[in-house]
């Protein structure tokens, strides 16, 4: 367990939890005691005095192992939370260092229950075996020491009902594991079929097929049901088995208390505490293998934090900073492949020099290579072979924050916050004005339609932007990346959901505005690249054309084919 | 406008739904150990009296499931007042000076056959409930299922995913939990509480009542620690939900927080939010804890008010000592009850408020059919005309207005216009997703409100932009066109829609299952595979909604081939932005503002220069107008 050292700061909490809980538990041992000689000395004895007296050290007592009870879990709870305090900050950090390509390797699914369910998963562990390790172990030893300080053969109802109670306890479990998983994936299988059908109603109305869908439906509802069943039935047998065990042992204790209390040895009240530890005894093996049956679970949740922290991000950053103009961006000999492809390169040994305030398009079909030759400039990933550099410096050798500065990168999908549409704009642009957001935001083309919200630029936006559309949400994105005006503009396939007229309206306007900077503009369409001052063509990572229009028409097979297949001849029009 | 936004909300509502796969913090994401957050039902009673109908739908069950938990009930109650007696014979009192052995064999081997009666009775109630829980849920679950595929496509549109799957998945969860627990306990602890009572004060009637003032102490004392714990898990939660969603937000968002360089920003706004769980999950967590220790202190200073006032009564005669050991053990069973039963008031509180949130899509109205011409789908021939219709999704944003088209069978009609200019609304009204507010569409003459939908439906195949696959094989998929159609036909119609290279070329061909992110087949030959789907339907009128615009345009000239033998005669209806696919129309219909403002085949509209020409030019030519 080597995440124990985020417990160390709080050693203290951790020593006081199980000290504070063993003082629970031995008051909680020593009552029944008390309880007995207030019925044998008190009660049978007519000594109301004993009574009283004996009583209020009693209620003393249990107040003080309440308040024991209550210390303990306030110490196990504050460790345990501070401990998923500290990991939850740690493991942010690291995944926010992360490249892409480790990201990837994660998945973005499994980077969040990592961070959130896992921690709370491990933080619990936390809390409840500071005490749950102690309580058990104490009440069990500590059951039986009483039990037999009773009378010596009790030990009798011990050796039979322990072992019953734990097999019964390890089989139920054994048995109903596996199931909980079938459970859940039968339980999958009914939320994909809903899901499915609520994504594909349009098509499911279309072709009539409601009836059958109904059936799919319920014979996965169907599968799902039998196995819920055979868990329910199983636990039905649970709970009666382990009471039975329980009440038998109270018979068996009354009959040996009883033959004893005949023989002399014991006074009725002492049979009446015998009862109550029994059945302590018989909770805490319960208890036992309830939180043995937990590590595992924990273990496994420790297990994937671990394999989190343990990464060692891999993207070194550099040292030098400049705010120098651009001259060049340079691919020598760059070769990209995806940690997780099975070694098929997605850039091939690419050569290509961009000079400063060129204007770049790149074409080529999905899976081309296009994207993952952009994200290697701002170091998104590095390069597997070859190297980039930006005015003759490798890009390795600056600092990330000051590369990534001079780079103005529009996502495929953009990515909307929850906040207002400035806060949107602004983001990752704090230093900049308001102003400068509503400048870029008119670049972009989005101004007018911001304008038009009843808030304006103080429009809330939901999380995730669900009340804009995608093309509404494009030119946010765009406005994002205008407003720190950066000498790199990089648009990643980003202006897919506007149309041509608003398309057409941006580019003239980034011409205007953006006059210096250097442009990489990835499209599908060919109307978004003819301007450009170079076309790039990508096919299968590597580069089989790149000059302007007018040149490419006359020289590439590849760009003809393509151009042919959006415009044709008649394009001359 | 109304369009593009609600095409918008639509796909978020999809990645809400993957979200929650992930187990991000939304509703029903209980917290660690914590005790339930309680809703309110609005309609308690009624909701109640209806829920009540579906798990009474197995009257015998049900029945049979209440007589056992008073049995059992019952049983248990005997327990004490046995234990009791044999606590008199073992307790030497008065003098006595043996132990009646015999006796005490005697009550001991009644008790024994009691507790195994008990328990033998006891796995057949939980046996029962899981049945009773069984077919509730197997009913509930199937019912809303076939509300929520009749609902209008208008619901699905305008209500987020992720929450009509949380009344599938947790809403049900919690009511079929609460079916199989709450119901035994609820009866059972009601009967407890009557029975010990009486047994009480047939013992003995004043330490009845010292027993009942007891009550009303544990009860002040656990709601007030109740109310304050639940009000911090409350805000716990509330706190959980936040440092979930922010987790959610900026790692799904990795990319934007690494290409504006905002890891440190992000990284504070996260530290503030876990210490802020810190501190709430450590107060919350510490009432909660506080309720064990206080009840435990409740019930030992009860025994000892027993112990002490017994005794004196012991001493006067008044009572046994076994009486004495009666009455430790019934008020165990008085308090545990009470609370019991003010617990699973809140468990079914909580029940009920889901029981409504699924009633309500219930009681959504289905998709209303009204028509009843005579008609089969061969009958169909596929004319089409648009009368003067006026429609509009929300009220007051008119899409379409007075609106007009009429298509001839057989005919190939291009719509072309801006993001929200009204196409995709017409696909919508011609299938009847939505219902227009006036005028009238004519299918062959016909009405097609007077069109029984099923039959107006199977006319018409869709290819969407979004594929829609389902989680089954590539034939399955294919044959989802057309459900009697033989192998043979599948991979015809897949020859047709061009699929057939690449489906031979899977190790597996047609028997291939897709994934469920689809993610095994490109984009491409997802559409192809939809192409074959609606080649095998034989429709009378095909409806293409920018069926090519996610796919690059090289794989496109393949799908391109496959849509014309698939439109080859059909009525048609092509939405696209992409020349290719309208310039072969045999009409060109150029939308703006619901209204058509051109039509015309494609030498035509461009002579004409007017707004086809226009957009032509800034799509095609890539100058700026």
């Amino acid at each position: 367990m080597r995440l124990a050292k985020y417990l160390k700061p709080y050693w203290w909490l951790a020593i006081l939890a199980p000290l504070t809980m063993i003082g629970e538990v031995i008051i909680d041992l020593f009552q029944p005691r008390l309880m007995a000689s207030i019925i044998d000395n008190g009660v049978l004895g007519g000594d109301m005095a004993l009574i009283i007296t004996t009583g209020v050290k009693m209620l003393l007592l249990v107040a003080a192992g309440g308040l024991c009870g209550i210390l303990s879990g306030a110490f196990s709870i504050s460790a345990a939370q501070s401990f998923a305090n500290d990991l939850r900050q740690d493991l942010y950090k690291k995944v926010m260092s992360f490249s892409f390509e480790q990201t990837d390797k994660f998945t973005i699914g499994s980077l969040i229950t990592r961070l959130t369910n896992d921690v709370t998963a491990v933080s619990d562990f936390i809390s409840s075996m500071l005490r749950m390790f102690v309580r058990a172990p104490v009440f069990f030893i500590g059951g039986i020491v009483m039990m037999l300080s009773l009378n010596t053969r009790f030990a009798l109802v011990m050796i039979v009902s322990m072992p019953i109670q734990l097999l019964v306890v390890i089989l139920v479990f054994k048995k109903v594991r596996p199931l909980f998983k079938v459970m859940q994936e039968k339980l999958d299988r009914v939320n994909s079929k809903m899901r499915e059908d609520i994504t594909g109603a349009r098509i499911i109305k279309s072709l009539v097929r409601e009836n059958q869908e109904i059936d799919r439906f319920r014979a996965a509802n169907e599968d799902l049901l039998k196995v819920s069943y055979t868990v329910g039935r199983t636990f039905a047998f649970f709970g009666p088995s382990l009471m039975i065990i329980m009440n038998l042992s109270v018979v068996a204790i009354l009959m040996i208390g009883g033959l004893e209390v005949e023989a002399r040895n014991m006074q009725v009240g002492e049979v009446m505490a015998a009862i109550s530890y029994i059945s302590q005894i018989l909770m805490s093996v319960m208890m036992l293998t309830m939180t043995f049956m937990s590590i595992t679970r924990a273990s496994v949740s420790a297990g994937r934090i671990l394999e989190v922290l343990d990464t060692v991000p891999s993207i070194k950053d550099g040292g030098h900073a400049d705010n120098d103009p651009i001259e060049s961006i340079r691919f020598e000999n760059v070769t990209f492949s995806y940690p997780n492809s099975s070694g098929v390169p997605a850039v091939k040994n690419v050569n290509l020099e961009i000079r400063g305030g060129e204007k770049i398009a790149i074409l080529g079909a999905t899976g081309s290579g296009k994207s993952s030759l952009v994200q290697l400039i701002p170091r998104f990933y590095d390069a597997t072979e070859g190297k980039i550099s930006i005015n003759g410096r490798d890009v390795r050798e600056y600092n990330l924050e000051n590369l990534r500065d001079k780079i103005g990168f529009v996502l495929q999908s953009s990515n909307i916050f929850g906040g207002t549409v400035m806060e949107n704009i602004l983001y990752g642009n704090a230093e900049h004005t308001r102003e400068e957001g509503m400048e870029a935001a008119s670049i972009a083309q989005a101004a007018e339609y911001i304008e038009e919200f009843n808030e304006g630029y103080d429009t809330p936006i939901s999380e995730k932007g669900t009340s804009l559309s995608g093309g509404q949400k494009q030119r946010i994105a765009i406005a994002r990346a205008l407003v720190k005006k950066p000498p790199i503009l990089i648009f990643d396939d980003s202006t897919s959901a506007l149309d041509f007229k608003t398309e057409a309206k941006l580019r003239a306007e980034l011409n205007k505005h953006m006059e210096g900077a250097t442009v990489i503009t990835i499209a599908q369409r060919i109307a978004s690249v003819l301007s450009a001052d170079r076309i790039i063509v990508l096919e299968n990572g590597e580069i089989v054309a790149d000059g302007p229009h007018a040149e490419l028409m006359k020289t590439s097979a590849v760009y003809k084919d393509i151009y042919d297949s959006q415009i044709r001849e008649d394009a001359a029009l | 406008m109304s369009e593009e936004r609600r095409r918008g909300a639509q796909a978020p509502a999809e990645q809400q739904n993957q979200n929650q796969n992930r187990g991000g913090g939304g509703r029903g994401g209980r917290g660690p150990m914590g005790p339930m957050i309680i809703e309110k039902p609005k309609d308690l009673i009624g909701t109640l009296k209806r829920l009540i109908g579906y798990v009474g739908r197995d009257r015998i069950l049900l029945f049979s499931l209440i007589g056992i938990v008073v049995v059992v009930t019952l049983l248990g109650l005997v327990g004490p007042a046995l234990q009791g007696k044999a606590i008199d014979i073992i307790s030497l009192e008065n003098g006595e000076d043996h132990v009646d052995v015999p006796a005490l064999v005697q009550v001991l081997l009644i008790m024994g056959g009691t507790y195994l009666l008990q328990a033998g009775i006891n796995c057949m109630q939980g046996i029962l409930a899981a049945k009773l829980s069984r077919s509730t849920v197997r009913s509930l679950r199937n019912d809303l299922f076939q509300s929520i595929i009749r609902l209008p496509i208008r619901y699905t549109d305008t209500h987020n995913h992720g929450d009509i799957m949380s009344r599938m998945t947790n809403d049900v969860e919690t009511i079929s939990n609460t079916i199989s627990n709450s119901l035994a306990s609820l009866v059972s602890s009601v009967l407890t509480v009557v029975g010990v009572l009486a047994i009480m004060f047939y013992y003995n009637w004043f330490l009845a009542l010292l027993n009942i003032l007891m009550v009303p102490i544990s009860l002040v004392v656990t709601r007030f620690i109740a109310s304050r714990s639940r009000k911090y898990y409350k805000k716990q939660q509330a706190v959980l939900g936040a440092l979930n969603g922010d987790v959610e937000e900026k790692v799904t968002a990795l990319k934007t927080v690494t290409a504006y360089s905002t890891q440190k920003k992000s990284f504070l706004h996260f530290q503030g939010l876990s210490r802020e769980m810190r501190r709430t999950a450590i107060k919350a967590q510490i009432y909660g804890s506080v309720m064990g220790p206080v009840m435990n202190f409740i019930g030992n200073f009860v025994f000892l008010v027993i112990a002490a006032v017994g005794g004196y009564l012991a001493l006067k005669d008044v009572i046994t000592i076994g009486t004495i050991a009666l009455f430790i053990n019934y008020s165990r069973q008085f308090t545990r009850p009470i609370n019991e039963i003010a617990n699973q008031y809140n468990v079914i509180q909580t029940a009920i408020a889901g029981a409504e949130r699924v009633f309500a899509v219930m009681d959504e109205k289905p998709e209303i059919d009204e028509g009843k011409a005579e008609l089969a789908k061969e009958d169909i021939r596929g004319d089409i005309d648009f009368e003067h219709i006026d429609f509009s999704y929300v009220k007051g944003e008119q899409v379409l207005k007075d609106f007009d088209l009429s298509v001839k069978q057989g005919q190939r009609i291009a719509i072309v216009g801006a993001t929200g200019s009204g196409k995709t609304t017409i696909v919508n009204l011609l299938t009847r997703f939505y219902e227009i507010d006036a005028g009238s569409i004519k299918v062959d003459g016909v009405d097609v409100r007077d069109i029984p939908k099923n039959t107006l439906r199977s006319a018409i195949a869709i290819v969407l932009q979004d594929t829609v696959l389902f989680l089954d094989t590539i034939r399955e998929n294919i044959r989802y066109g057309n459900l009697a159609a033989g192998n043979g036909e599948i991979e015809a119609a897949a020859k047709i829609a061009n699929a057939d290279h690449f489906v031979e070329r899977l190790p597996e061909g047609y028997d291939t299952m897709l994934s469920e992110s689809g993610s095994n087949l490109s984009q491409g030959q997802r559409q192809l595979l939809s192409i074959a789907r609606a080649v095998l339907a034989d429709p009378k009128i095909l409806i293409l909604d920018e069926a090519t615009s996610s796919i690059d345009t090289r794989t496109e000239l393949h799908i391109q081939e496959a849509m014309l033998k698939l439109m080859e005669n059909r009525t048609s209806l092509i939405i696209a932005h992409r020349l290719s696919t309208i310039r072969d129309a045999d009409r060109i219909v150029v939308l703006d503002a619901g209204h058509i403002v051109e039509s015309g085949n494609h030498e035509e509209l461009l002579a004409a220069k007017g707004r086809y020409y226009e957009l032509y030019q800034t799509q095609f030519a890539g100058l700026a107008t």
